[in-house]
């Protein structure tokens, strides 16, 4: 079956974007399929690619980066969430004159429209906040 | 990006009060973007949501957009079925006197049916 | 159509009477998170209407502590069931 997931919690502050990371990875597991992962709101902190984690705690971007990337999966980052957090691609780096990017390259920042879009292909939606 | 199958029908319920956090303005932008996709859209204010359409509402002071004047794009965005839980409202002693702009009370009887008819639900 | 609801908040949040209005027969609930807590809590669980399922996560219950205070009325169950709740109803409605 093809879900999709949406994302509001940052990591660090909630429990919510891990028990996101553990239910996508449990349905995977189990043989279902990603539409794609929408980071929405505080959501967006799960895609910076600058956050350190302690040694003994889980980074949790790192690790929805490693599930990406194996399972090819196609996440989105809500720009207007994003750039105000500071999650910026390259793209908007160059546009807003700053001197780095911030989102790993896992995933990428597009409008609200990807999340409507995954919610019509999709077979089930569920949301994490 | 498809557009072409049959409309979906979503409901997004909006239960926060404005300002406090940024749930009331997820919630109005996730709708009208799915308003712009041609969809079904229901959008129902309940619990601390109903705030939201106090009449007389000026956040200058606050460093903030005023969230009711946002709200009358609901209807721009051809969302005409925007309602209001009745209960949210009087257990809140705000009358529809109170509010914005007229708009359709639910019952909490009618709310199953709401959920039921909808394929997709955003609650925030 | 039939829903799964998830809620994460604990019982002070006063979250589940919200989510109650809109149960019906063949829905179910899964208590995720600090939603767990309400394990403890007999007199609201039996205020959820008759023919819904009421699920608890295993893994938040036990990293709770409450592993042994779980109401009867509660299934205890582990991820594989929370995906596979998602799939036996028509849609997800998330309390949070």
């Amino acid at each position: 079956m093809k879900f999709s997931i949406i994302v509001y919690a940052a990591p660090a502050s909630s429990q919510a974007a891990s028990t996101a990371l553990q239910f996508v990875k449990t349905l995977l597991h189990e043989g279902h399929d990603i539409y794609r992962l929408f980071f929405f709101s505080d959501g967006v902190h799960n895609t910076n690619r600058l956050v350190v984690a302690p040694q003994d705690e889980m980074n949790l971007p790192q690790e929805w980066h490693r599930l990406i990337n194996n399972y090819e999966i196609d996440s989105v980052a809500c720009v207007s969430s994003a750039i105000k957090r500071g999650i910026i691609n390259e793209q908007e780096a160059k546009r807003h004159e700053l001197d780095s990017s911030t989102l790993l390259d896992s995933s990428e920042i597009a409008g609200l429209g990807q999340m409507v879009d995954a919610m019509i292909n999709s077979d089930r939606v569920v949301h994490f906040g | 990006m498809s557009t072409t199958k049959k409309p979906k029908t979503f409901t997004f319920i909006s239960r926060s009060a404005p300002y406090g956090n940024n749930r009331p303005r997820l919630c109005l932008d996730a709708a009208l973007a799915t308003a712009v996709f041609e969809q079904k859209v229901n959008y129902l204010f309940m619990d601390d949501g109903v705030f939201q359409l106090l009449a007389n509402q000026n956040a200058d002071g606050i460093a903030s957009k005023t969230l009711g004047n946002a709200l009358e794009t609901l209807e721009l965005y051809g969302i005409d079925q925007v309602l209001v839980l009745e209960e949210s409202l009087s257990s809140r002693h705000i009358g529809s006197e109170d509010l914005l702009f007229p708009v359709q009370l639910l019952q909490n009887s009618d709310l199953q049916s709401l959920i039921d008819s909808s394929d997709y639900v955003i609650n925030l | 159509m039939s829903t799964l609801h998830t809620l994460n908040k604990a019982p002070s949040a006063q979250l589940l009477a919200s989510c109650i209005k809109t149960l019906q027969k063949g829905d179910a609930i899964i208590f995720i998170e600090d939603g767990v807590y309400h394990v403890l809590e007999a007199a609201l669980l039996e205020s959820i209407p008759p023919k819904v399922g009421v699920y608890g996560l295993r893994e938040d219950i036990s990293a709770r502590g409450l592993a042994d205070k779980c109401e009867e009325s509660i299934e205890v169950v582990g991820y594989r069931s929370f995906v596979e709740l998602c799939v036996e109803h028509d849609k997800i409605v998330s309390w949070f």
